[in-house]
């Protein structure tokens, strides 16, 4: 008894005084800064800068494991880097290319191999050194590098990057590589260490960047502190005095705090986060969105779903899917506007469209909704009415699985939607859900999109800022997941249509813009008319935020989350 | 006595053996695993997956990779995080402090809870106040951690609010962000978590101090106690206390090994940067390392902590190490 007492007594003191100097202990890197947080900075007296100063407290559910884009794999480290990491260009909130550490965007030769980029002169990272053509190679080295866990495509196709002046970067490339703007939207400085040591680099908790802000403070499981670059190239800027990414067990509770108070904003909120949005509005809580690219969409299974994996559908069609008049009448059943204004309080725009934003959108009327066109296509596909108000052809009942996420309760509710606008034509839908992991498993793990053993699925997906690699991966008849090609490319749907192949192949190999997005508007016009995939509803990027904390426009892409910070406010109370 | 000690002592590393290898072999098995954040992205080609495969060691097959990993183990090499690239040991050894201060504070308020209400409706059987204890026990016991901290949380850190407007206790993390370190603020930020694990936990022990506290009092160098006419309290506290206890002390011991692993839920809830809320995050991504690291720790702590009590045993009472 006495020895237990002890014991306790001993674990608990040195408890506390381990965990006394475990987290504050780390304020001590930067006492300055960190020192001023919690105070509210007085409201500037001059005209000048109104709102200048301040802190704010970004809230995530989850946290970064890594501040070295070229070893980060999660959204949130994309985000958060995006804080003090700064690409040639970046992706404004309408989802177009603006020039950041370039002064312009690049010069392309006619033959689009050779391209040309101006640099800013006088950038300087956070540690003081200058900002060249040296780090824009050497990050580049990093993507190619055995140890990078950044996508090599592109990278792979560049047969030389040449420093003429510090200032100027001329890349040339192998073979044309249509979204090369994307291989610049991030920089690495040249000063991390040897290429070999890449998992150890300093840079990898410490960064150096020459973002408006640089890491200050980092307490693992806790929060993240960003104070301001001391070398920021514009003079005045950032406003605020510093951002704290503050971990969060959910984003259930990060709601409440946003409500409270204790945050000011919450990255990454979906639209099924729209009820609880509206219901903190009175507690000053709103919120900024834009649209991803991305499309909550059913992907229709035209090959047979017994998990043979045709690469070829018309040699082992889906018994019911195959017919293009079925799958017409399937988008003419679905009311898309029902769905958006019941399920998303009519904050997201019907789906239309395989690249519905950006500099090769390709727009897309909203497809009809007419009952009585779904049931004349119907009949005329040779399925008649059941005696239990379910069609039927050849003794196949018109009986139709879809699957989706589990524990998506929008998801759910979408489909629940979907099953009862499709009874009326007389189509059952039959929901079974699987976990997220299973839904999307790889080939060798049976997975279900890969192999085909699926009717109708609902997920989301569509293109980055370039459509090139998703249209490619969708809808090109080589990238059928076969037991040949082991499984890869995303044309789950298993469509295949000669014309699409040949825009895709000239859409991949040329850089004229203009021809590109006329190739890939053919694309997603024909994709429509053959409906593979009926397009629901446009998927958003969602933040909430508290209306103090103004200036954030968040970008399409998540990776540059922060791409406009230096020009977040917060008023002051 | 020798002979027993060697045996236990091998059979113990057998076991811890037989545990990582089956825990090595579920966690790799575990469907998607760490190369899904990739596949699911558009940008990354098939040669990109098989390069970052490589990279990671995923190429080989598990028995394969059992083998690299103990052996690496054995050197005192346990791995980096697959996602920080730090080794699991520093990831572990950052959030221990905040974990072993969570749990040391829980025991100790567990215990004081726990003792007393234990005694008291073992010596007041089936009156009122046994039956109230009783219930709020059963019913520590029986709800679930993770409803009954949002509950806690909406209650205390959203509805009821202090004279400042502010809401009464803060609902997540270990301190006020910003602020300068003081005891006050800790404390607040431990109300909520403690009192939740607390009222779990005593539960459990509670109820177990009350049986062996009924037996105790059963017995007949208690009324040998009371026949000499020793007080009320005096033969309760220290003729049947004393025995009743050794039980626990026995059951709280075993327990101890937890300190190390946290309180996932609780952890996770609150948002406590522990040992435990590590774990979720690092078994979410699957983060080979990281978790073999923390589950590994986790069993030898229990594997040696039952060693020592059986060796505490077998030196007082001879006819265990003789059977």
């Amino acid at each position: 008894m006495k020895h237990l007492k002890t014991l306790l007594a001993l674990v608990f003191v040195a408890a506390f005084v381990l965990s006394a100097c475990g987290g504050p202990a780390a304020t001590e890197t930067a006492p300055a800064e960190v020192g001023t947080i919690p105070e509210v900075t007085e409201a500037p007296t001059e005209a000048a800068a109104p709102a200048s100063g301040g802190t704010v407290i970004i809230g995530t559910p989850q946290e970064p494991g890594m501040m070295n884009t070229l070893l980060t794999s999660a959204a949130i480290e994309d985000a958060v880097v995006s804080l003090f990491d700064e690409g040639l260009v970046s992706v404004n909130e309408k989802g177009e290319y603006v020039p950041v550490l370039a002064k312009e965007l690049p010069t392309v030769s006619e033959d689009g191999l050779v391209v040309t980029w101006l640099l800013k002169e006088g950038v300087k990272w956070s540690d003081g050194s200058d900002f060249t053509c040296d780090d824009v190679k050497f990050t580049m080295e990093g993507a190619l590098s055995d140890l990078s866990q950044v996508s090599a495509s592109g990278y792979r196709d560049i047969e030389s990057l040449d420093c003429p002046d510090p200032y100027t970067v001329v890349a040339t490339f192998g073979e044309v590589y249509a979204p090369y703007l994307r291989l610049f939207s991030y920089t690495v400085p040249d000063t991390a260490g040897a290429m070999e040591d890449m998992e150890s680099w300093d840079i990898n908790r410490n960064p150096v960047g020459t973002g408006p802000f640089i890491l200050s403070e980092w307490v693992p499981g806790d929060h993240l502190t960003f104070t301001k670059n001391p070398y920021y190239r514009e003079e005045g800027k950032p406003n605020l005095d510093s951002v704290i990414i503050k971990i969060l067990p959910s984003r259930e509770v990060g709601m409440q705090l946003l409500g409270t108070g204790e945050i000011h904003a919450l990255w990454d909120l979906t639209e099924a986060n729209f009820p609880e949005l509206e219901a903190l509005k009175d507690q000053g809580v709103s919120f900024v969105s834009t649209v991803t690219g991305e499309n909550e969409l059913l992907s229709l299974n035209l090959g047979n779903n017994g998990g043979s994996a045709p690469a070829d559908p018309s040699t082992n069609p889906h018994p019911i899917l195959f017919d293009l008049k079925v799958r017409q009448a399937i988008q003419y059943a679905i009311d898309k506007q029902t769905i958006v204004d019941t399920l998303l309080y009519g904050n997201v725009k019907p789906g239309t469209s395989a690249v519905p934003v950006g500099t090769f959108a390709c727009e897309q009327p909203v497809s009809e909704f007419s009952v009585e066109k779904a049931n004349a296509l119907l009949d005329e596909a040779g399925w008649t009415m059941g005696a239990d108000g379910i069609r039927e052809k050849d003794g196949v009942r018109m009986s139709l699985k879809i699957v989706t996420t589990t524990g998506n309760q929008l998801r759910e509710q979408t489909e629940q939607v979907l099953a009862e606008m499709l009874k009326t034509v007389g189509i059952e839908l039959v929901i079974e859900n699987v976990p997220s992991d299973v839904l999307f498993a790889g080939w060798e793990s049976d997975g279900m999109r890969d192999h085909g053993t699926y009717d109708i699925v609902m997920y989301t997906t569509g293109p980055s800022t370039d459509p090139d690699s998703h249209l490619y991966s969708s809808f090109h008849s080589s990238e059928i997941p076969t037991a040949d090609n082991e499984g890869t490319g995303a044309n789950f749907s298993r469509y295949i249509n000669a014309d699409v192949d040949t825009w895709l192949d000239e859409a991949s190999t040329i850089t004229d813009l203009a021809r590109r997005k006329e190739l890939y508007c053919n694309v997603v016009t024909q994709v429509n008319a053959d409906l593979p995939r009926i397009y629901l509803y446009e998927r958003l990027s969602i933040v909430g935020h508290r209306n103090e904390f103004q200036g954030l426009k968040i970008s399409p892409t998540f990776v540059d989350f922060a791409w406009d910070a230096a020009n977040w406010t917060l008023q002051q109370p | 006595m020798t002979i027993y000690f060697t045996r236990r002592i091998l059979q113990s590393i057998f076991t811890l053996l037989v545990i990582s290898m089956i825990l090595y072999g579920l966690i790799s098995s575990v469907p998607g695993g760490f190369m899904s954040v990739y596949i699911e992205r558009a940008d990354y080609t098939p040669e990109d997956i098989a390069r970052i495969r490589a990279k990671f060691g995923l190429d080989d097959p598990i028995p394969v990779r059992y083998a690299k990993w103990l052996g690496n183990m054995l050197q005192g090499d346990w791995g980096n995080s697959l996602i920080t690239k730090r080794p699991a040991l520093e990831e572990i050894a950052d959030r221990l402090p905040n974990t072993l201060l969570l749990m040391s504070i829980m025991l100790v308020a567990t215990l004081l809870v726990a003792i007393p209400l234990g005694i008291l409706s073992a010596v007041k059987q089936y009156t009122w106040f046994d039956h109230i204890s009783t219930t709020l026990a059963f019913a520590g016991q029986s709800l679930p951690v993770f409803w009954f901290g949002l509950l806690l949380i909406i209650i205390f850190a959203v509805t009821l609010k202090g004279a400042d407007g502010k809401p009464l206790l803060p609902g997540s993390g270990m301190y006020t962000l910003g602020a300068d370190f003081s005891i006050a603020d800790r404390i607040k930020h431990l109300i909520l978590p403690v009192s939740m694990l607390t009222f779990v936990s005593a539960a459990g022990y509670m109820r177990y101090l009350r049986s062996s506290m009924l037996d105790v009092i059963n017995e007949d160098y208690v009324r040998t106690a009371r026949a000499k006419g020793a007080g009320e309290r005096l033969v309760i506290y220290k003729h049947a206390l004393r025995n009743a206890i050794i039980p626990l002390v026995t059951l709280v011991a075993l327990d101890l090994p937890s300190l190390f692993g946290g309180a996932l839920f609780t952890e996770t809830i609150f948002a406590w940067p522990g040992v435990g809320r590590l774990y979720f995050n690092a078994a979410l991504k699957t983060d080979y390392p990281l978790v073999m690291a923390v589950l590994m720790i986790e069993s030898a702590l229990i594997i040696g902590s039952n060693l020592l009590v059986d060796f505490i045993y077998a030196a007082l009472d001879p006819r265990i190490r003789l059977s």
